[in-house]
């Protein structure tokens, strides 16, 4: 298949519309957050499709449209976007202090095509550390020997995103090898307030600003069919440091995690495909943050049924990278369905996704609902 | 073509669509389970007495004389002061005119004379009020003194009246005012003793209007005075002798109605012999007051109050750190007295502290708001803490603005009180700056 003008085109086109469109109604480009993230760098983002997210993850690195593996690339046969967007909703258990939250949120685009008949050209963004956090503490302090009520509050609003530009290339019948270049940037808006419960001698504080982040990364990857029904992929990931500016100034400096990976999906037949991923990241890497913890995350899932309208579950485990003591887990089910439309050309993917986060101290449960959208105009 | 506009129409739909619906309700705050899942900063206030930032403080005095008051301080506390009021009422006809086009004058005969004494303050818990009217020079002006106008308070007294018998006898309510329980929630309520004497209760209970009836003796028109007459004042009570008399520049000036009447000669009119009555109004042409011991002279402390009325001027030296990386939330000036301010034990006076837009001394232009206040209590040594959290957060947004401020006393110049502040020439009691600032919170740190 040759890509003509128009195909390129199109791809900018569509890259320009649909990151407008995801950013836009938001303002902001991020993943589900947690209080987990908030002593830490962020809470890091998941690189899925609605189709690999509804599968517990283990449909990433075979997903051309999940951010997380170049190599699966390969397998987009025409220009192609997707895009992917979540609404959760996240009930707080710390220490006994419970409380409700709720975001919206695009954890992902890609958009893809191929060049020549071996070689594919994709790109788009995915979330790489979510920072949108909110924490209200109430204290007393003494001042002017006076024991004064405070109430502090803190907001974090953004994300740090990456960008990605990435080639796969089937080499063979059975191989496809897939590199990227990661542009990791983003902003977020922070505030802090103090307020007194004296109103009358103490004026409210509050300082604003706006952090920018920068760092730049690669990754490869592969895809290695051992028969026609059994695939197994790998892929690895390496980031420079992490800068954040404020003013202009850089304020700090901090190591990013090298990621390993590595899955297997095997074909069932026509109508069941089964895989699983394991992926490690040593977060505890990062020198500047007291306790950050390597991470070890796994993954099992199943897609039943016709590719035109399958059905899709999957469970998934691991563990965060920033918690103080013990390193803080992570537990996922999820399932959805897939439909195709347009003879083929567009298709539309929904979720649902329970997450159970435990920390010490925390506990987290998070509901959230996902829907994607794939076209291939 | 037609049909990939279609899909990018139906992409865009979808996610922004969806994403403006669920962006509506974004909430990610919650409280804090601090410290293991809070910012690893936080927000931290500090608290500092700055000692020796003030600096270049002088005292000026000669803003408002006693003569140019909102109020004339009268009071008699032995040992503490003696203050009275005095004034000069404006010319009055002596003759009049009994047929225009002709300079034929026949002079006026005095009736009687309705006076009004405003008081515009007074201690409520004083008993046995008493206010007594003198007689004193027309002459007297601003450069009359206490022991010049002793003389006139030595003579006789003109008249007197015991405001607090007036308040303790029965009221009378003006019923256009009073409800049917003659409860008076506006307007006046009257009392009146048997000397004509009447005390008119105004508005919030606080003014009172005092009436007296004088005669020809007591109100004279003397032709060669052109009508003028001069009035002292003082007051006596068995304690809290302390009032404040309304003036021209409060507004509420001492006013004397003259009632007299005249007879038309027969050669210059159509009424022969008749006999025609009027009246005519006088208010101060001068009123001011003089007291003993009089204000002592300025030192190297920091005067504020007295009459004529004196200001301190306080500079500020910002340290830098407090233009920047901090936010002031509170700010408060120090200030330690001299000694306790000699006045009636209950009374107070208000200082406030006004801006200099333009640092020129003396002189110096002030900002017409005030940036704090504080009522200094009679008889109380206590520091004084005056808040100016507004003014030192605009010092430390803005640092072309002059950092310093005038203190001074409201109204001016009403009162013989006077407080006195240790200056920066005294170390261990100089002014101070007491800054609460919340330190820069360090976003972008883990």
């Amino acid at each position: 298949m040759t890509v003509g003008r128009s195909d390129g085109r199109t791809a900018v086109a569509l890259l320009v519309v649909v990151t407008l469109a995801a950013v836009g109604p938001s303002g902001r480009l991020a993943a589900q957050d947690s209080q987990l993230g908030i002593r830490g760098l962020g809470t890091p983002g998941k690189s899925e499709s609605v189709r690999a997210r509804t599968t517990g993850g283990a449909f990433a690195p075979f997903d051309a449209f999940s951010p997380l593996s170049d190599a699966a690339l390969a397998d987009v046969r025409r220009m192609s976007a997707s895009v992917t967007s979540g609404v959760s909703w996240r009930s707080v258990d710390a220490s006994g202090t419970q409380s409700s939250l709720q975001g919206t949120r695009f954890p992902a685009m890609v958009i893809a095509g191929p060049v020549t008949r071996r070689i594919v050209v994709g790109g788009g963004f995915s979330t790489y550390l979510d920072r949108s956090f909110g924490v209200i503490i109430q204290d007393t302090v003494n001042l002017r020997g006076v024991l004064q009520p405070v109430t502090d509050e803190i907001t974090s609003d953004g994300a740090i995103t990456d960008l990605r530009l990435a080639v796969a290339a089937r080499i063979g019948g059975r191989l496809a090898l897939g590199v990227g270049l990661h542009r990791i940037t983003g902003s977020t808006r922070v505030t802090a307030t103090r307020s007194f419960a004296d109103t009358a001698n103490y004026r409210t504080s509050t300082a604003k600003d706006e952090v920018a982040y920068g760092a730049t990364g690669g990754s490869a990857s592969l895809l290695f069919d051992v028969t026609s029904d059994l695939r197994v992929a790998g892929w690895v990931r390496s980031d420079s440091r992490l800068r954040a500016d404020v003013g202009g100034h850089t304020v700090s400096e901090n190591d990013l995690p090298r990621t390993y990976g590595a899955g297997v999906q095997w074909r069932a037949g026509a109508q069941a495909r089964l895989a699983g991923t394991v992926m490690w990241r040593n977060w505890g890497a990062v020198q500047s943050i007291a306790n950050a913890h390597d991470t070890f995350s796994w993954s099992v899932g199943a897609e039943i049924g016709s590719p035109a309208a399958p059905f899709r579950f999957g469970l998934r485990g691991g563990q965060l990278p920033f918690g103080v003591g013990k390193t803080p887990t992570e537990v996922g089910y999820s399932g959805g369905l897939g439909r195709q439309f347009a003879g083929g050309r567009g298709r539309i993917d929904m979720g649902l996704e329970r997450l159970q986060r435990r920390g010490t101290g925390l506990t987290e449960g998070v509901w959230t609902f996902m829907l994607g959208l794939t076209v291939r105009p | 073509m037609t049909r990939r506009l279609g899909f990018l129409v139906l992409l865009v739909a979808a996610v922004g669509g969806g994403g403006a619906i669920w962006a509506c309700v974004e909430q990610v705050t919650a409280p804090g389970s601090c410290p293991n899942y809070c910012p690893t900063d936080s927000i931290a206030i500090r608290d500092t007495i700055f000692t020796t930032i003030i600096e270049r403080d002088s005292s000026f005095r000669g803003y408002v004389p006693s003569y140019g008051a909102e109020a004339m301080s009268v009071a008699d506390l032995p040992g503490i002061v003696d203050s009275r009021a005095f004034f000069v009422l404006a010319k009055a006809a002596t003759r009049v005119t009994v047929k225009g086009g002709d300079t034929t004058t026949t002079p006026i005969i005095p009736d009687s004379v309705r006076f009004r004494l405003s008081i515009m303050r007074r201690d409520t818990l004083a008993t046995n009020l008493r206010i007594r009217l003198y007689h004193v020079p027309i002459t007297s002006d601003s450069t009359s003194t206490f022991a010049s106008l002793a003389a006139a308070f030595n003579e006789p007294v003109v008249d007197s009246v015991n405001v607090s018998a007036l308040l303790a006898s029965p009221a009378i309510i003006d019923t256009t005012q009073a409800d049917s329980l003659d409860r008076r929630f506006y307007g006046d309520t009257t009392y009146r003793d048997g000397a004509g004497h009447i005390l008119a209760v105004r508005d919030s209970g606080r003014i009172l209007d005092l009436y007296f009836q004088l005669d020809t003796l007591q109100a004279p028109v003397v032709e060669a005075d052109s009508g003028q007459l001069g009035f002292g004042v003082r007051v006596a009570a068995d304690s809290l002798a302390s009032i404040a008399l309304g003036t021209n520049e409060g507004g509420r000036p001492p006013f004397l109605q003259r009632f007299f009447h005249h007879t038309i000669p027969d050669t210059v009119s159509t009424q022969p012999d008749s006999i025609v009555s009027g009246n005519q109004t006088q208010t101060p042409v001068f009123d001011g007051f003089v007291f003993n011991p009089p204000t002592p002279a300025l030192d190297s402390n920091l005067a504020v109050g007295g009459a004529p009325s004196a200001r301190a001027l306080l500079r500020v030296a910002m340290p830098a750190f407090l233009h920047d990386s901090i936010d002031v939330v509170r700010a408060t000036v120090v200030l330690v007295p001299v000694s306790a301010v000699q006045g009636v034990a209950n009374d107070s006076f208000r200082i406030v502290v006004h801006h200099v837009s333009t640092d020129l001394g003396a002189k110096s232009p002030l900002d017409p708001s005030a940036a704090g206040a504080t009522f200094i209590h009679i008889g109380s040594p206590d520091t004084v803490n005056l808040e100016i959290t507004n003014l030192v957060r605009a010092w430390s947004l803005d640092t072309t603005m002059t950092t310093a401020f005038v203190l001074g006393q409201v109204p001016e110049a009403a009162s013989y009180t006077e407080i006195r502040f240790y200056s920066s020439r005294a170390p261990a009691f100089r002014p101070g700056l007491h800054v609460t600032y919340v330190k820069r919170f360090r976003f972008g740190e883990p």
